[in-house]
């Protein structure tokens, strides 16, 4: 430590208030600020649709600049992908880490700080990012609001949302994504790491962003939708962020009061003590916000499946009805399953029944949805796999073999086989790489002609991206399944050589998963130097032909 | 299209037939429970059955003392056929021990002791494993399981 204490305290102080008047300046000199928001209120109805219908966000500088919903939208597009690739770095650099069974290219605490770094950079800033990115930028256009108000909130939230980013990508923290308390409070290298108070405040941060930005979602959808599109009509997509963001403001604020009383217990150690026997009391009110988060994560690409799937099939959704039905069941029952993340914690066997009952009860919704994608291709004329369709027939197979992983670890006998073993890590990595990451990058290349301001993206390179995601996927978690089932461990820089075989396939599955990712920017690069030569409409947002 | 005309009969059915399928899991899963319950981590105030040994995981290894008083390191030796019941806890952070062969795990909570029985059915040498994050040498909190 070369810094004094005071120094940093000095140092800090000085950076804040630095920050303070550059925040100032930011929203005083931004003149388009709130340019749909106060059009609104002085333009007629026709003339503000008319301006509405014709903002296009392409991705450029710019967006940092703007406070309408399609800018905040490119914004945290822009930020996720950039969160993916920082975060996918260091799942790089743990897979190749785990070549060999002692720990190699990494030490141990190197390891467990790219362990945390991974989980918490891919959950709060790629998957969270994405879903507000894709939620701020097609809402809009699904429901052709009539006004585009709270531009500064959201704006200011975007900020929140990135300091919280960059605090969580500085800190050291070597706690993983949950925190768990006695191990959190030891504040030195071996145990959680002295930089737990920056990935809290970040994760807090982030959180809160989250949480309004769900409410003005939820405004987007409810009152400023336009009077020609009636609640019996609205998107799939619509239906999806309104899921997810009913979930995020009922379960968010309670990781927020958690995360207040562990901060406190760092400093003064209160609440979570072994002492009043609440050690676990964390681990509760953390898997209270932290399963939900997953199902946030996941309900907006079953939005996005359902608008995407009928454009490529040339049939509509095969029953709209159910497919509704289905994400307000998801809403309800994954709030009441996140019990079965404490199975084996002694919390005693009633809890166990209860919480492995309800985890039966999630699949229900989630079979519904996979058969009405599966009824919809059934019925379809002509399907055409173009770069999108892909992306989303592997999305629905993945989602399928890591639902089905799920269902074996909610029965509380085999959950006692697999619990804390890389089955689990591939139950989620199927979900998140082939879901969340796939449906998102299916996604951006529907939306390619109007991010990119008319340029069509490269369909080989693509579908060179496409086929490494999908075979990096089964590499990588079909190994880590098999391994799982045989007792490998996960969040460990080292194993028994027996497990050689499985962390080396899927190291392999790792790598070239990476490799598919940097084609995707690669993609664009490439686009970048031709010229843009085609329209700025796309098939989500426009009636017009899928290509 | 002809094959799937009526549609709320082909929700309908798929509905029922998911429903099914998981109410046959949720009952097998409920009667395992009740019949297994000393299978599963619970709580230590029940009358724990058969040898008991005491296990204490800490930064980073695990300690089991047996009723005889002497005490191993990241290794338990057991008796095939009998009855064990494991009390769980921790000196620090939380652990969970984690015997694949025997789909056996309890998380070691400080000032929060568990129980799990186990009952060997094979002689030979298995592993166990620490699967709860808990520090620096997390990987190293592993060990054999002996069975004669």
């Amino acid at each position: 430590m070369g810094f004094s204490f005071e120094l940093m305290v000095f140092g800090s102080t000085i950076a804040a208030l630095i920050a303070m008047v550059f925040l100032l300046y930011y929203f005083t000199m931004d003149y388009r600020r709130n340019l749909l928001g106060e059009s609104a209120s002085s333009l007629s109805k026709e003339e503000s649709n008319l301006l509405l219908s014709k903002m296009r966000r392409e991705i450029s500088f710019s967006a940092f600049f703007m406070d309408d919903s399609k800018s905040i939208g490119v914004r945290y597009l822009i930020t996720s992908i950039v969160l993916f690739f920082i975060g996918g770095l260091a799942g790089v650099g743990m897979r190749i880490s785990l070549w060999f069974p002692n720990p190699s290219f990494l030490t141990p605490d190197q390891y467990n700080i790219l362990l945390t770094a991974h989980g918490n950079i891919m959950l709060y800033g790629f998957a969270i990012g994405t879903i507000l990115g894709f939620g701020y930028y097609l809402l809009p256009s699904a429901n052709k609001i009539e006004k585009d108000t709270l531009g500064v909130v959201k704006s200011i939230m975007y900020w929140l949302f990135l300091i919280g980013a960059v605090f969580i990508i500085f800190s050291k923290s070597t706690a993983t994504w949950y925190f768990y308390y006695p191990l959190v409070d030891q504040l030195t290298e071996a145990g959680g790491g002295t930089y737990s108070f920056a990935t809290l405040i970040g994760v807090t941060l982030i959180l809160l962003a989250t949480t309004v930005s769900s409410v003005i979602f939820l405004k987007m959808v409810f009152l400023d939708r336009s009077k020609s599109i009636p609640l019996s009509k609205i998107s799939m997509f619509s239906w999806s962020i309104v899921s997810a963001a009913v979930l995020v403001i009922t379960s968010a604020p309670v990781s927020m009061i958690a995360n207040g009383f562990l901060i406190y217990d760092l400093i003064n150690p209160v609440f979570f003590q072994a002492s009043n026997g609440a050690v676990l009391g964390y681990a509760i009110m953390f898997w209270f916000w932290g399963h939900p988060l997953v199902y946030i994560a996941i309900l907006p690409a079953f939005g996005l499946i359902y608008e995407m799937l009928p454009k490529y099939a040339g049939v509509p959704i095969f029953s709209y009805r159910a497919g509704v039905f289905s994400l307000l069941l998801l809403m309800i029952f994954s709030a009441v399953v996140w019990g079965h993340h404490l199975f084996n914690s002694g919390l005693g066997t009633v809890w166990d029944l209860l919480f492995s009952t309800t985890s039966f009860l999630v699949v229900i919704p989630s079979a519904m949805s996979v058969f009405n994608w599966i009824a919809t291709l059934w019925t379809a004329k002509h399907i055409r796999l173009t770069v999108p369709m892909l992306f989303v027939l592997n999305g629905i197979v993945d989602f399928i073999i890591g639902g089905i992983v799920g269902v074996y670890s909610a029965d509380v006998g085999l959950n006692a086989f697999i619990h804390g073993t890389y089955a689990i890590t591939s139950h989620f990595h199927w979900i998140f790489i082939g879901l969340t990451a796939g449906i998102g990058f299916g996604a951006i290349y529907i939306l390619f002609p109007t991010l990119t301001g008319g340029r069509t993206y490269n369909v080989p390179l693509a579908k060179v991206h496409f086929y490494l995601n999908s075979v990096g996927t089964i590499l990588m978690s079909g190994f880590w399944l098999v391994g799982g089932f045989a007792g490998m461990p996960r969040r460990v820089a080292g194993y028994f050589g027996i497990f050689q075989t499985y962390q080396d396939v899927a190291a392999i599955g790792g790598v070239i998963l990476g490799i598919g990712f940097l084609i995707f920017l690669v993609n664009f690069a490439y686009s970048a130097y031709l010229p843009a030569k085609v329209d700025v409409t796309n098939p989500l947002e426009d009636e017009v032909q899928a290509i | 299209m002809s094959q799937l005309k009526n549609k709320l009969l082909v929700e309908i059915i798929w509905i029922v037939a998911v429903i099914a399928i998981l109410s046959w899991a949720a009952v097998s899963n409920a009667s395992y429970l009740e019949t297994n319950q000393n299978a599963i981590s619970n709580p230590a105030n029940s009358d724990p059955v058969g040898i008991v040994i005491n296990v204490t995981g800490y930064q980073w290894a695990w300690a089991f003392e047996y009723p005889n008083g002497t005490i191993t390191t990241d290794k338990l030796v057991l008796e095939v056929n009998q009855t064990y019941t494991l009390v769980i806890t921790s000196k620090d952070v939380i652990h969970d021990l984690y015997i694949p062969q025997f789909g056996v795990q309890s998380y070691a909570v400080p000032g929060h002791p568990n129980q799990v029985t186990i009952e060997p059915k094979k002689t030979g040498t298995f592993i166990f494993e620490c699967v709860e994050y808990c520090g620096e040498y997390h990987y190293e909190m592993r060990g054999t399981v002996v069975v004669t």
